[in-house]
């Protein structure tokens, strides 16, 4: 029965798993919409359901029967693979990331936090062919500042997570999770989490960061040419990269789905990991109605000048504590 | 190849008209002297054709190849010092008794800020060889370098040609339009549009089964710029440029190289219609211009028209006029700050929200002295519509409560802002020479140190009577201009508690039957009101001959309306000179070398309406 653990199982997760997430980007939006309009003294959607809940099957419904439109100036293929490559690593990358006690989305690697950099590495790809294979001058123009946006972002993130990793002394998630830490390791992460989650909004590339594709400047920046479902693709991948890095900063700074009686309970983990999740994802809104955005070289000269001084630092001193106190 | 604009032949334009014979008039020649107008005779001598004051204003007429060299005196010589050309205009005077005078003449406004001098040169253009419908007169860009737009619109519009200009391209109206609109010979409306299909045409026979592919032409580079560089277009279809305005970017990776914006998508002709309108109609059209503050709109054509009447204004009047211009200016200041931050800072800013939630208890107060929110047209020749409702002042003090602290709430939220600052402080730099000598007015002025509001240095409308500050800056950059707005909205404030605290009792309207309406009531019961109200509903009033320029403090810099009249009740030629206009002159100067973010700063910067910079 190996193929049986091998493959059905796993399948049959990730299927839960992808169904879950989807469902989770559509309230999302909802949320999101929501949110927004209270901080703007506004009411949001309210028409379709009960507190505009249907809202997001309404979206769902309209993207699905849009007409598809490819204009005839694009690379052909690659304009079509582009929101695909954007959306998949959005998903994949919560394969390792533990939801109850010894319990991972998919599969418990031994090589989680390298999964997790190196899907990170992925989605820009979508992005960049996006606006490349557009041949319009506001998507190449979006697409190169996202390229060099997310590579520039991707160094201090990396150096964050290799901390981590040094401190915690294994390179799997759920060990991470489930392994104790003395007090001094928490506060000395919490110092890190408005940092890192700097560089997470760049990295999902969320307002004030959302440079790509700033409306005010770039008109939709690399998804200009996009329409219909081909746009909510990449809407969707915006929408669970939020999720899925929620995840993961939950995951790493804030015990993932540890909580009161969750070793006793196993069912209580997803919920505490949910309410985790939800708490940093009001954080994401919360951002993006309040602060204004940067300029691009001014965003560039943040991460290379502060940022990555800033974690290289944090890398030796948690290198050092490790030894000395572990 | 040129369009095909048939004229069409309506009956009811070819009636004789109904004036006396003596209309139409020309303007009659300036009386007097000043000590301005002595200094030019004395330096020009024979040149100078005819000096002096006319309605008060200081005219004088110079020969047009002494132009040039006069213009370079006013700016230069030190007892003169007329830094800036406001206004270029023209007048096409083929319709009046010329007795072989010349048909073209253009109409400069210079203004003196040092000295508080307003001067209006008119030159004669010379007419081509056999009369044709183009003339030609030296072009003052060498010597003010804003004279560039208004020379282009002038050419545009009129047909003149302006030697020595750099750069004489239409500029509102298309490239290959047959003529030159504000010509008296050329047909106002009823000519089919050329950019329409009728149902005969072919592409209808496949519609709904084709899609049409782009042509793939080879797009016109507007001069000076290259191929070499990347060049994207911001608009008209753009998130960030306010309208229709469209922008050619020229760009070297993300820096500006040059930016040539391309205007006339919102031409309306308002001048043109305004000819064939009476006085009192136009009203209507200029809150149509700049449509964000319709009440200032009003209160400028209102104010120039009753100049030329020597018409009194009733005291109260004049009171309820400021309080709705001051309103205007804070509504109009609003928008400007929910646009500005939201084209900075992204569409998450909460602050458009903010901002508009205030505009709009200032619409409602507009909606409850007239009922319209946007186009008002409250403010008539002669005073105003109608009194203030009885709840007004109530309402109007609750919202003199309430907005100190909002606009000190917008501060909390932006002014210290590093984010904000860093977006704004140092861009779109401009000095005070190139403020003057590019004829840019209000914010953009005082954003680079020179210390001039209309409304303190000029009063109109009884002005004079209120105390507040101007604030000015010496920085001249955006971070400038937005703090001197926001600034600006809190003197408002100030000004508005001293009006409505001494709001006097008394006529809304001036009580000269021969210019404004009598009331309702007095039509059923007295003859004369009635004959008053026929005659002014039909004919209009006659203004006498003339020509006179008056510019109002609007909320975006100088709006000025410069009217000629031949004697009859629609104005010969009526010209609008639009502060958005001019102020979106600076584009290209202050966005060159800067980020491609830093033009979306700068077009907010500059507060713009397309509506009054196409017009």
């Amino acid at each position: 029965m190996d193929w049986l653990q091998l493959l059905v199982f796993p399948a049959i997760r990730a299927l839960i798993l992808i169904f879950v997430l989807l469902t989770g980007f559509a309230y999302l939006t909802w949320f999101e919409r929501k949110l927004l309009a209270r901080f703007q003294v506004r009411y949001g959607p309210n028409r379709a359901g009960k507190f505009g809940l249907l809202q997001p099957a309404a979206d769902a419904v309209k993207a699905f029967f849009k007409e598809e439109i490819i204009p005839n100036h694009v690379d052909k293929p690659v304009y079509l693979l582009a929101p695909a490559l954007a959306l998949v690593p959005a998903l994949i990358i919560w394969a390792v990331i533990p939801i109850a006690k010894g319990t991972p989305a998919i599969a418990d690697v031994n090589i989680g936090f390298l999964w997790i950099l190196a899907v990170a590495g992925i989605e820009s790809y979508g992005i960049i062919l996006a606006g490349w294979s557009s041949n319009n001058n506001y998507s190449l123009l979006g697409a190169l500042r996202s390229s060099a946006q997310m590579v520039s972002y991707e160094l201090p993130l990396g150096l964050f997570l290799v901390s981590i990793l040094i401190l915690a002394g294994s390179f799997s998630l759920v060990d991470l999770v489930e392994g104790f830490r003395p007090w001094w390791e928490w506060i000395w992460l919490w110092l890190a989490f408005p940092f890192f989650f700097i560089c997470i909004l760049a990295e999902t590339n969320r307002s004030p960061f959302d440079l790509p594709e700033t409306e005010n400047e770039l008109v939709a920046g690399f998804q200009t040419e996009y329409g219909g479902m081909k746009f909510a693709l990449f809407f969707i991948a915006e929408y669970v990269n939020m999720i899925s890095t929620s995840a993961i900063m939950a995951t790493l700074f804030f015990g993932g789905w540890k909580g009161p009686f969750a070793e006793q309970y196993i069912w209580l983990g997803p919920i505490y990991l949910l309410i985790k999740v939800v708490v940093l994802l009001f954080l994401f809104i919360w951002v993006r109605a309040s602060i204004g955005r940067p300029r691009y070289d001014q965003l560039m000269k943040f991460c290379w000048q502060f940022m990555l001084p800033l974690s290289l630092a944090y890398v030796s001193v948690s290198a050092v504590l490790a030894v000395f106190l572990k | 190849m040129p369009l095909d604009v048939a004229p069409v032949v309506r009956a009811y334009e070819t009636q004789r008209t109904l004036n006396p014979p003596g209309i139409p008039a020309l303007a009659p020649m300036p009386e007097g002297e000043t000590d301005d107008t002595r200094r030019i005779c004395e330096q020009f001598g024979e040149d100078i054709v005819a000096a002096g004051l006319h309605y008060g204003n200081q005219v004088v007429y110079v020969d047009p190849g002494r132009l040039k060299a006069l213009a370079t005196v006013l700016r230069d010589d030190p007892e003169l010092s007329y830094e800036t050309l406001i206004d270029v205009s023209s007048v096409d005077r083929s319709h009046l008794p010329l007795d072989g005078g010349a048909r073209f003449q253009s109409v400069y406004q210079f203004r003196s800020y040092s000295r508080n001098q307003h001067l209006t040169v008119i030159a004669d253009c010379e007419t081509e060889a056999g009369g044709g419908d183009s003339a030609q007169i030296d072009s003052l860009t060498g010597v003010y370098q804003g004279a560039e737009w208004p020379e282009r619109e002038v050419y545009d519009l009129m047909g003149i040609h302006f030697t020595g200009h750099p750069d004489l391209r239409r500029i509102l109206m298309p490239k290959n339009w047959p003529n030159h609109p504000l010509q008296k010979q050329a047909p106002l409306g009823g000519e089919e549009v050329p950019f329409t299909f009728t149902w005969d045409d072919p592409e209808f026979d496949t519609l709904g089964s084709q899609i049409l592919p782009a042509e793939s032409t080879v797009p016109d580079l507007p001069p000076g710029m290259s191929r070499q560089n990347m060049v994207i277009n911001m608009g008209p279809h753009h998130p960030s440029t306010h309208g229709v305005l469209r922008l050619v970017v020229e760009m070297d990776g993300e820096r500006i190289v040059s930016i040539d914006p391309d205007l006339g998508f919102l031409h309306s002709g308002f001048e043109k219609t305004g000819e064939n309108k009476r006085y009192k109609d136009f009203v209507y059209y200029t809150d149509r211009m700049d449509y964000l503050s319709s009440m200032s709109n009003n209160l400028g054509y209102c104010l120039t028209i009753e100049h030329m009447l020597g018409l009194e204004i009733p005291e109260r009047a004049q009171v309820i006029r400021v309080i709705m211009a001051e309103l205007q200016r804070i509504a109009s200041h609003l928008f400007w700050l929910a646009t500005h931050v939201l084209d900075v800072s992204g569409t998450g800013m909460s602050l458009l929200m903010y901002a508009t939630r205030e505009r709009e208890r200032i619409l409602d107060l507009f909606e409850m002295v007239c009922g319209a929110r946007l186009t008002v047209s409250f403010i008539r020749i002669g005073g105003v519509w109608q009194d203030l409702p009885d709840a007004f002042v109530a309402e109007l003090k609750d919202f003199l409560r309430v907005m100190p602290q909002k606009i000190s709430e917008y501060e909390a939220m932006v002014t210290e802002a590093p984010l904000w600052q860093e977006r704004l402080i140092g861009i779109g730099h401009i000095s005070a020479e190139d403020a003057l000598g590019m004829g840019l007015t209000g914010p953009m002025l005082r954003g680079s140190g020179v210390d001039w509001d209309l409304r303190r240095d000029r009063p109109y409308s009884g002005y004079e009577a209120y105390e507040f500050e101007v604030p000015t800056s010496d920085s001249g950059d955006c971070y400038a201009r937005f703090k001197i707005r926001l600034e600006e909205m809190r003197q408002s404030v100030r000004i508005l508690e001293q009006a409505v605290d001494n709001l006097p009792s008394g006529l809304y309207r001036s009580n000269n039957r021969k210019v404004a309406l009598p009331p309702r009531a007095e039509l059923d019961v007295s003859m004369e009101a009635l004959i008053h109200h026929f005659k002014l509903m039909t004919e209009g009033f006659h203004v006498a001959p003339g020509f006179f320029y008056h510019g109002i403090e609007n909320s975006k810099g100088e709006l000025g309306f410069f009217v000629y009249s031949d004697g009859s009740a629609k104005p010969y030629r009526l010209h609008v000179h639009g502060p958005s206009f001019n102020n979106l002159y600076a584009i290209d100067h202050i966005s060159r070398g800067e980020m491609l973010s830093d033009v979306v700063t700068n077009i907010g910067s500059i507060d713009i309406v397309l509506g009054e910079v196409d017009r």
